[in-house]
C-alpha cells in the first residue's frame, strides 16, 4: 500500500502542472466573466427600456395606451411633430430602439368597433437574446393594449357582465402527477424546476470524462515513449498499482477539475437565467408543489447520484489506459481517444434530447449497454424515485469497471503493454 | 552457503538456459544460454535486431520468455518476477526521466519504492547524488535537463539502490567523450564492489573497457562468448569491431 501511495503521488506531481492548471483556471475565469457579462445584459434588458411615442390622435384611448406602455417597463419618451416619415430619423436621433405611433383617428376606430391599428418601430441594433427579448416584451404590450381595449369594449357592450369570463370561459386548473403523488402546478414549471436541477450533470460528467480520459492516455503514451514506463515495470510495484495509480491520480484530478467546472458553470448559467443565486433554484411557485410531489433529492439519493458518476469517471479512466496502452505516442492519443468520445456523446445526446425508456427496444438496448448512459439518466430516475433502476445501473458500471480494470492490469501484466502498438499514420 | 536472496553463493547471479522468445511468427530470440557472474560485466554485442533488447527485457522481467529459463539468484523471472525485480535494476536505451520532476524528487521517488527504511533511503539517496554528479542541477526538472545530464541522472537512479544485477542497454547513448568515460568509470567501480552488471552496446571500444565476457549474439543465436582477449584472439581480429563484423558477415 506504501508504494501505491508513492506511486500517487508521483503521478499528481506529473499530472499538476503550470500547463494543466492554466486552461483550467482560464475557462473558469471565463466561465465567471461570461456569467457575469450575461448577467449585466440580463439586468440591463429588465430596466425600463425608452420608448419613443408619437400620439397623432390626442384621445382619452391614446392616453390609456401611453399608460399601458408605461407600466409594461417602458419609459415612454413623446415624440411631437413625428409621422411615419419622419419616425426612423427620429429614433436614430434619440437614439431610441422603440417607437409607437398612434394614429389619428385611433379612438374613433374603436368606437366605431372597427379594427384599430398602431404602427409600432423596432430598430434592430444586435441579433442577440436580449435585443429578441426586448421586441418580445414590445409585443406583449401591444397585447396588454388589446387586452384593456377588448375589456373596455365588452364591458360598454355586455353591462353587468365579467369582462375576463367571456374572453377566457373555460380555465385550466393543471395538475401532475408524478408516481403515487399528485399537486396543482402547470407540467411546464415541473419540468423547467427538474431540468434547472440536472442540466449541469451531464455537461460537467462529458467534460470531466473527456479531460480525465485524454488526460491518463496522454501519461501513459508519453511513459512508454520516454521508457519511463518500462524502468517502472523492472521496479517493485505491482502492475495492479501501476494502473491504479493513474487511475485514482487522474479521477482525483477530474474530480477537483469537476467541482471548479461547476463554479464556473453555475457562474455562467446563472447569469444566463438572470438569477444571482444561480440556475438550481425552484421557479416561484412551483416549490410546494415540487414539495407535494417529493421531488426532492435526499442523502441516499445523492449518494445514489455520487457512486454512478464516479464509476462512469472510473470507467472512461480504465478505457483510457487501455487505449493508451495502445497508443505509439502522445500524439496518437488524440486519435484513440475519439471512439471513447463518441461513446460518451450518444447517451449525453440521446438522454438530452429524448426519452431511453420509451425508445424502440433496438435502440433502447443499445443505449443501456453503453455504462456511462446510467450516469447521465441517474438523476432524472432519482426524482422520479426510479431506485431500483439507478442501483440495476450502479451494478451494470461495477461490471464493466472490474472487467476494464481486469483487462488493464492484464495488459500492463503482459508483454502487450510494450509490443501492442497502434500506428494511425501509413507504415512506412 | 546462501545469499540473502537464496542462491547459492555457488550460482550465478543470472543464468539464461534455452531461452527462446517469439513476437508472433518472429522469432526474436533462437534458444540462448549463458551465465553472469558475480562481480562481473556481461556484455551482448551484435546487430541491429539481433535480440539483445528484447534479451535484457526478458532479464528484467517485463518481457516473459516464449521458452528457456531465466534465474537471477535463483529466482525464475517467469514465475517469481515480483521478487526478481527486488534485486535487480534496468536502464533502457534512450530512457527519460519524468520531465516536471526535479531530478532530486526523481531519486527520492525511486528511494522511497524500494526503501521503508529511512537510514537506508538516505544512504541509497546519497548514493543516487554522487553518482549522477549534477550538483545543484538536481533542483531543477528532468526537463530541462541535456540528454548527457539525463543518462547520468539514470544511472544514479539504476545504481543508487545496489542492485545484485544491474541491466543497461546502451548506457553510453548519445553522450559526448566525457560524460561517456564519466559513466563507463561508474559502471566498472560499481561491479568492483561485487554486484553483476549485464549489458549491451554498440560502442566495441567501450564493450572492450568495461566488459570481462562478452556474447556476440547474431539474428536471435549467441555465436561466441568469451573475454574480449579470447574473442579477438579466436578471430585473429585486431579489435571487438573486427570480430563484430567477422560475425555480422
Amino acid at each position: 500500500m506504501r508504494r501505491f501511495f508513492v506511486l500517487v503521488r508521483k503521478e499528481l506531481k506529473e499530472l499538476v502542472t503550470a500547463q494543466m492548471l492554466l486552461p483550467l483556471a482560464l475557462v473558469i475565469i471565463m466561465f465567471v466573466l461570461l456569467g457575469n457579462v450575461l448577467e449585466g445584459e440580463m439586468d440591463r434588458g429588465r430596466e425600463a427600456q425608452p420608448i419613443g411615442v408619437a400620439d397623432l390622435d390626442g384621445s382619452v384611448l391614446s392616453a390609456q395606451l401611453t399608460d399601458a406602455l408605461s407600466q409594461g417597463n417602458f419609459e415612454v419618451v413623446a415624440l411631437e411633430g413625428v409621422d411615419e416619415d419622419t419616425m426612423a430619423a427620429e429614433l436614430a436621433e434619440r437614439d431610441l430602439s422603440y417607437g409607437v405611433i398612434v394614429p389619428a383617428g385611433f379612438e374613433a376606430a374603436v368606437q366605431r368597433g372597427a379594427s384599430a391599428s398602431v404602427d409600432t418601430y423596432g430598430v434592430v441594433r444586435s441579433f442577440s437574446l436580449n435585443s429578441l427579448g426586448q421586441a418580445e416584451t414590445l409585443n406583449a404590450v401591444v397585447g396588454a393594449v388589446n387586452d384593456a381595449m377588448s375589456s373596455r369594449l365588452i364591458a360598454e357592450g355586455m353591462p353587468g357582465s365579467n369582462p375576463a369570463v367571456v374572453k377566457q370561459p373555460v380555465a385550466n386548473v393543471e395538475h401532475v402527477i408524478v408516481g403515487d403523488a399528485e399537486a396543482q402546478a402547470s407540467v411546464e414549471s415541473v419540468y423547467g424546476f427538474i431540468t434547472s436541477q440536472t442540466t449541469f450533470i451531464p455537461i460537467v460528467l462529458f467534460i470531466v470524462i473527456i479531460f480525465a480520459a485524454q488526460m491518463i492516455a496522454t501519461t501513459i503514451a508519453s511513459e512508454k515513449e520516454n521508457k519511463t514506463l518500462e524502468t517502472m515495470l523492472a521496479s517493485p510495484v505491482s502492475r495492479t498499482a501501476l494502473v491504479m495509480s493513474k487511475m485514482v491520480a487522474a479521477g482525483t484530478v477530474a474530480l477537483v477539475s469537476a467541482g471548479a467546472y461547476m463554479i464556473g458553470l453555475r457562474s455562467y448559467l446563472g447569469g444566463m437565467s438572470g438569477d444571482e443565486a444561480g440556475p438550481f433554484q425552484s421557479p416561484q411557485g412551483a416549490t410546494s408543489a415540487i414539495q407535494e410531489l417529493g421531488l426532492g433529492l435526499g442523502s441516499v439519493d445523492w449518494a445514489l447520484l455520487g457512486a454512478t458518476l464516479f464509476m462512469a469517471i472510473l470507467i472512461a479512466l480504465a478505457i483510457a489506459v487501455i487505449l493508451g496502452a495502445f497508443a505509439e505516442n502522445v500524439k496518437a492519443v488524440q486519435s484513440l481517444i475519439a471512439p471513447l468520445m463518441i461513446l460518451v456523446l450518444i447517451p449525453y445526446f440521446l438522454t438530452l434530447l429524448s426519452d431511453i425508456q420509451s425508445a424502440s427496444p433496438a435502440l433502447r438496448a443499445f443505449v443501456l449497454a453503453i455504462p456511462f448512459t446510467h450516469a447521465f439518466m441517474a438523476a432524472p430516475n432519482l426524482y422520479l424515485d426510479q431506485h431500483q433502476q439507478v442501483l440495476l445501473g450502479i451494478g451494470y458500471q461495477a461490471i464493466w469497471l472490474a472487467v476494464l480494470v481486469l483487462a488493464a492490469a492484464r495488459i500492463f501484466a503482459s508483454d502487450r503493454i510494450l509490443t501492442m502498438k497502434l500506428s494511425l499514420r501509413r507504415s512506412r | 552457503m546462501e545469499t540473502e536472496w537464496g542462491c547459492s553463493m555457488a550460482e550465478p547471479v543470472l543464468r539464461v538456459e534455452a531461452l527462446r522468445k517469439n513476437y508472433g511468427q518472429l522469432e526474436a530470440v533462437k534458444g540462448i544460454d549463458f551465465a553472469v557472474e558475480p562481480g562481473e560485466v556481461f556484455a551482448l554485442i551484435g546487430p541491429n535486431g539481433a535480440g539483445k533488447t528484447t534479451t535484457l527485457r526478458i532479464v528484467a522481467t517485463i518481457l516473459r520468455p516464449t521458452e528457456g529459463t531465466v534465474m537471477v539468484g535463483g529466482l525464475d523471472v517467469a514465475s517469481q518476477s515480483a521478487k526478481v525485480r527486488e534485486y535487480i535494476s534496468y536502464l533502457p536505451e534512450e530512457a527519460g526521466a519524468y520531465k516536471n520532476m526535479t531530478g532530486e524528487s526523481y531519486l527520492e521517488f525511486v528511494a522511497d519504492i524500494f526503501y521503508t527504511d529511512p537510514t537506508r533511503r538516505a544512504e541509497a539517496l546519497a548514493r543516487g547524488r554522487e553518482l549522477t554528479d549534477l550538483g545543484e542541477r538536481l533542483k531543477d526538472k528532468c526537463g530541462s535537463y541535456s540528454k548527457g545530464m539525463t543518462r547520468k541522472l539514470l544511472l544514479g537512479r539504476t545504481l543508487m539502490t545496489q542492485p545484485r544485477l544491474a541491466i543497461l542497454d546502451e548506457p553510453t547513448s548519445g553522450l559526448d567523450v566525457l560524460n561517456a568515460l564519466e559513466v563507463r568509470d561508474s559502471i566498472k567501480s560499481y561491479a568492483r564492489s561485487g554486484a553483476a552488471v549485464l549489458l549491451s552496446s554498440h560502442n566495441m571500444l567501450e564493450i572492450e573497457y568495461l566488459s570481462d565476457r562478452v556474447a556476440l549474439i547474431h539474428e536471435g543465436r549467441i555465436v561466441d562468448t568469451g573475454t574480449p582477449a579470447d574473442l579477438k584472439e579466436r578471430y585473429a581480429a585486431q579489435s571487438l569491431e573486427g570480430v563484430f563484423a567477422e560475425v555480422a558477415r
